[in-house]
């Protein structure tokens, strides 16, 4: 097959996503009060409502109805005051009811956007031509949302017997309901993705808008968070859709964009060896790295969709409204803007940081007691040792950034010291005093080291006088030696400059 | 336009109810007949008129807390799996799913 | 002592307080009546003696206690198959639940326990609530007490049977399409469908979920109020989110005079040809009982109820299909044995499980919720509905109720009607009113004078307006005993004292 980049000179693919979410922060499922946890034992919470007996009702979580009016106001949407949950049915056993309720035409949230950055080498993958490019090859993306709807998740099926656990294959199957009635909200993107790498950005930037506003643990591996993607591809300057398939089984990022890339590249090899795409839906072997059918769709599925009538309609008010948007945090963009105007951070790290709200939490509280100018250190510090660490506190990291913008230590003793305070409560100073780590500024004493270190390597004094400037690295390393550490790198490099210059 | 035999038997499949082949004669029959009563639905002009799926006035925004097991209804395993035809240990067990795989969601 | 079948519930609640006789003396004399009775009448499809003397006895100890009783004190109920109570089955005489054990307490029955009623047993209806004669259970037929070669009515038969045979003071039902009042019109006694809302169904299997409402069987409208008050009592059920709070007493000023207040007649409807003549000659009686005590009748319009039946068989089996997908075979309900693959245990155990009558309403329902199909008449008939209930608001601006025949034929014999949709035809008077939610009252007017068999009137309130339209009720049954042609509280003549003295 041939490579993404050189398919998508030829081809433009049209992706849209499709994004499961369980609001796993609430305490209680969607239309009952059974306890929200997927960890105990099997049917542990259960009731008859989630076990769909005969002759009980649902009762809407106010609180999962918050979340999603948070989630839509936090991504462009419009907030449908008037709704209604309906009824999906299909026969299935793990939606107990076998219907799934969830909304009909008109979801609580409508026709909202996400700006995508598109940076780096994932912006190299749409070409040029096709879109307006920053110097820099950078470009923005606006992808409208159709849709946010409630629903609720269905049970856990284990199939066993057979073979590898297929369910083709598997004797019977098992059931455990604790998850039956999750409340989940399901996001409908237009079908405005262009690249992999923007269908990947646009998950993540949804999963990092998501952790914010705090209603989802969001995790792919776990399956809180999961997306299926339709992708179909139609010849440059072409308008008509091709035919899409269905994209199953993502469970990271690198998966979401492996698998697209995939498809569009297999999707290209048939179109052009004269054969068709069928619209069916395939399942991503990640460890073949490659897509498989599941199931083609001749017809469309018939799902008697209609309101439930168990449950009220929604005529949300205004006020309702209001109070939702007074809960919802600043979120990541607006964050990243900040920190870039008033910390002055680099707009990559101001990015990172901003994109989870733990370490952007972290940082804030690092930064709180720190001087403006060590600011830059404490998000260089949180960007690139924090995530390495265990349990440090953002007051070591401060502490420890300040050492560190005052060339007291090196980045390399920062690591080190990181590594001895993880899971401590020590205070980095301490360490830094009691190894002799910190590094002298004191000019005279260095001056002495760089005169005792030129007077014995005459040798590399020579070659630097005949031009070989870079030796000044070793003199540098002989003055870090002969102070045993203890001297500022960068002063000893101005030093025996400004000597040999002379 | 009258339901055919093959019609009612597609429905039945979706219904998941197998009828016989005589069952199927017979509902046949049944519902053209039952659909042959419901025409002064369709002789109405209803342009601009809003449909009442629920008869309950005004009331809306019905929502309850977030609080486990607020009513206690929470079901023991024995009691959950009571009326079961088929359990093994705390899950409910249905025979082979054989492609079987639900819709879409 | 007297029999206990010429005690009203009222007289019994007042009695256990008096201590008159205890609340274990009148279980054993309701279970005494049953066992001498129910031979004939079939009207229980299992009686649950240990959970009647354990609540007695419960009732007794509080008494002793010193503790207040609740205005249900002692009187014996039962309860329609289709309600659940810890401790019993709930089979909704199906196959399908022939073993199904109650996992929780409908809240209809739990508030009627918590006003002191004694639990004698589970009553006998159509199964799944799909009729109107009781034909249709899958165990038995239940016998109209007035002749036991009729029908009692559906499909709240066998709790319309147990209360005119004198088993039990009071019952409950459920009332979908007029399956309170139509047995209540066949077997002479006072039947209450209430408004919409008004009673929980948390805990009733479903049949039609936007058209199912819970109410009292009594042999006097008093005792239908008092066990009114009961369900009403402890405001809105909170596990049924179409409940809606009544602030009534029903009790209060049931007896005041109805001098100056209006009632609504269509004259139209009488000259129906499925009229028989003994109805409309009731109807007249019930006419001149009202003018007796000082009510205005004017006339009134419903022009679109006729096409209440077809807007009806477009909703009810869209719902009942939906609400009867859950029986699967998996997590309760009959599951057909020796099945290899799941699809096939589904489609079998439904086929075998659910009755005739069942898999008509399922089958109409999931052909009206096709894609396609639904617009042609799912969404005009909830438009329709719409047409329906304007009607009735417009009715009511010039009336205080709407008299008119609760059957258009007195209780006809077993097998007389064997055409599925010709049985539908019964309905005729009673189901605008579960498409529009008020509330409707079957009250005896007397014995037909060609069947010998109890005729009744039925008047229709406004919604929530359910005080008035019983104080309405009141007023005719007592014009009516004025009249003497009918008396209230008695019991079907071959049955009156068999059994259940106290």
């Amino acid at each position: 097959m041939k490579k993404l980049q050189e398919v998508l000179r030829d081809w433009e693919a049209v992706i849209g996503l499709e994004v499961h979410t369980e609001l796993t922060t609430l305490e209680t499922k969607m239309f009952c009060d059974c306890r929200l946890s997927h960890d105990d034992e099997p049917n542990t919470n259960v009731c008859p409502v989630c076990l769909g007996m005969p002759g009980a009702l649902p009762v809407p979580n106010r609180k999962a109805i918050e979340s999603i009016v948070m989630a839509g106001l936090a991504t462009n949407c419009e907030i449908q005051p008037r709704s209604y949950f309906y009824r999906k049915h299909y026969f299935y056993p793990d939606m107990s009811k076998n219907y799934q309720t969830t909304q009909g035409p008109v979801a609580f949230c409508m026709y909202g956007h996400l700006d995508l950055e598109v940076t780096g080498q994932g912006a190299k993958e749409r070409p040029d031509s096709t879109v307006s490019k920053a110097s820099d090859g950078s470009y923005v993306a606006p992808i409208r949302i159709l849709r946010i709807h409630m629903e609720e998740d269905a049970a856990k099926m284990v199939h066993v017997g057979g073979t590898e656990g297929r369910i083709t294959s598997a004797a019977e199957s098992l059931i455990d309901y604790n998850r039956c009635g999750t409340p989940l909200i399901e996001l409908v993107t237009e079908p405005d993705l262009r690249t992999p790498e923007e269908a990947r950005l646009f998950m993540e930037k949804l999963r990092q808008t998501f952790l914010t506003l705090g209603i989802s643990d969001c995790s792919l591996e776990n399956g809180s968070m999961r997306c299926d993607g339709n992708v179909s591809i139609r010849r440059r300057g072409t308008t008509e859709f091709g035919t899409k398939t269905e994209m199953k089984n993502i469970n990271s990022f690198k998966s979401l964009h492996n698998a697209l890339e995939y498809e569009i590249c297999r999707q290209a090899e048939v179109l052009e060896e004269g054969g068709i795409v069928y619209q069916e839906t395939r399942h991503w072997e990640p460890s073949k790295r490659r897509t498989v059918v599941m199931r083609v769709k001749e017809t469309a599925d018939d799902y008697r969709m209609y309101p439930d009538p168990d449950l009220a309609p929604f005529d949300l008010s205004d006020e309702f409204v209001e109070r939702c948007r007074a809960r919802v945090p600043e979120l990541p963009d607006a964050k990243r803007d900040r920190y870039i105007n008033d910390f002055g951070l680099k707009r990559a790290d101001a990015a990172q940081i901003a994109g989870d709200p733990a370490t952007a939490t972290f940082f804030e509280q690092a930064v709180a007691t720190v001087k403006d100018k060590v600011v830059p250190t404490v998000a260089n510090v949180v960007v690139n040792l924090v995530p390495a660490t265990k349990a440090v506190t953002s007051a070591q990291v401060a502490s420890l950034s300040s050492l560190l913008a005052a060339d007291a230590i090196t980045f390399a003793q920062a690591r080190e010291v990181l590594e001895v305070i993880d899971g401590t409560t020590m205070d980095p100073e301490k360490i830094v005093d009691e190894r002799g780590m910190r590094q002298s500024t004191d000019t005279d004493a260095l001056s002495a080291t760089v005169e005792e270190v030129l007077a014995r390597c005459t040798d590399q004094v020579r070659q630097y006088k005949e031009g070989n400037k870079k030796v000044v690295g070793f003199l540098v390393g002989q003055c870090m030696k002969a102070s045993r550490g203890t001297g500022n790198p960068k002063l000893f490099n101005q030093l025996l400059r400004e000597r040999l210059e002379a | 336009m009258a339901l055919t035999r093959e019609d009612v038997r597609g429905i039945a499949d979706y219904a998941r109810i197998a009828l016989t082949e005589e069952e199927l004669d017979e509902m046949t029959t049944y519902m053209n007949e039952a659909v042959e009563m419901l025409q002064p639905i369709r002789e109405y002009d209803l342009e601009g008129v809003e449909p009442t799926f629920h008869p309950i006035g005004d009331l809306s925004n019905v929502m309850a807390g977030d609080t486990p097991n607020a009513h206690g209804r929470s079901l023991d395993i024995d009691v959950a799996l009571s009326n079961a035809g088929a359990s093994q240990g705390r899950t409910f067990r249905v025979p082979s799913i054989l492609g079987d795989e639900g819709g879409d969601r | 002592m007297a029999n206990f079948d010429t005690l009203s519930a009222a007289a019994i609640a007042a009695g256990v307080k008096a201590g008159d006789f205890s609340a274990t003396e009148v279980a054993r004399a309701a279970l005494d009546a049953i066992e001498a009775r129910d031979g004939e009448v079939q009207a229980f499809l299992q009686t649950s003696a240990e959970l009647a003397l354990e609540a007695a006895a419960a009732t007794d100890a509080a008494r002793a206690a010193g503790e207040e009783l609740g205005p249900l004190a002692g009187v014996p109920m039962a309860y329609k198959d289709n309600m659940h109570l810890v401790g019993t089955r709930t089979t909704c005489a199906s196959k399908m639940l022939y073993n199904y054990e109650s996992t929780f307490t409908a809240t209809c029955v739990q508030r009627t326990l918590d006003a002191g009623a004694t639990p004698v047993g589970k009553a006998n209806m159509d199964e799944f609530a799909f009729g109107s004669s009781t034909e249709s259970s899958a165990f038995h037929p239940t016998c109209n007490p007035w002749d036991t070669t009729r029908v009692p009515g559906g499909s709240s038969g066998g709790s319309a049977a147990a209360v005119a045979s004198g088993e039990v003071p009071l019952s409950l039902g459920s009332d979908t399409g007029g399956s309170i009042r139509q047995p209540a019109s066949f077997c002479g006694v006072v039947g209450m469908k209430p408004t919409y809302g008004a009673v929980s169904r948390y805990g009733v299997v479903a049949f039609g979920s936007s058209l199912d409402q819970v109410g009292p069987f009594g042999r006097s409208v008093t005792d239908v109020a008092l066990a009114m008050n009961a369900l009403v009592a402890g405001g809105r059920d909170h596990l049924d989110s179409t409940s809606q709070e009544v602030p009534a007493n029903f009790l209060d000023g049931l007896e005041d005079s109805v001098e100056g207040m209006r009632v609504g007649i269509i004259s139209a409807l009488m000259e129906h040809e499925a009229v028989t003549d003994e109805v409309r000659k009731g109807l007249e009686a019930a006419r001149a009982a009202l003018e007796a005590q000082g009510v205005e009748v004017v006339e009134v319009e419903l022009p679109n109820m006729t096409s209440a039946i077809a807007a009806y068989y477009v909703i009810g089996p869209s719902e009942a299909f939906s609400n009867l997908a859950r029986f699967d075979g998996v997590r309760f309900g009959y599951q057909e044995p020796n099945c290899t693959t799941l699809a096939e245990q589904t489609a079998l155990s439904r086929a075998h499980g659910f009755g005739a009558e069942a898999k008509r309403r399922q089958m109409l329902g999931a052909y009206l919720l096709a894609a396609g199909v639904y617009d042609k008449y799912y969404y005009p008939a909830q438009q329709v509905r719409t047409l329906i209930t304007d009607d009735y608001r417009r009715a009511f601006e010039c009336c205080d109720a709407i008299l008119l025949p609760t059957s258009p034929t007195s209780a006809f014999h077993f097998g007389e009607i064997s055409d599925p949709t010709q049985m539908y035809a019964s309905d005729l008077f009673t189901i605008s009113n579960n498409i529009a939610g008020n509330g409707g009252v079957s009250v005896p007017v007397g014995l037909g004078s060609t069947s010998g068999m109890p005729i009744a009137a039925q008047l229709q309130g406004p919604a929530f307006k359910d005080h008035t339209l019983l104080r309405m009720a009141r007023a005719l049954e007592r014009s009516i005993e004025e009249a003497g042609l009918a008396k209230p509280g008695t019991v079907a003549p071959a049955f009156a004292g068999k059994g259940g003295e106290l």
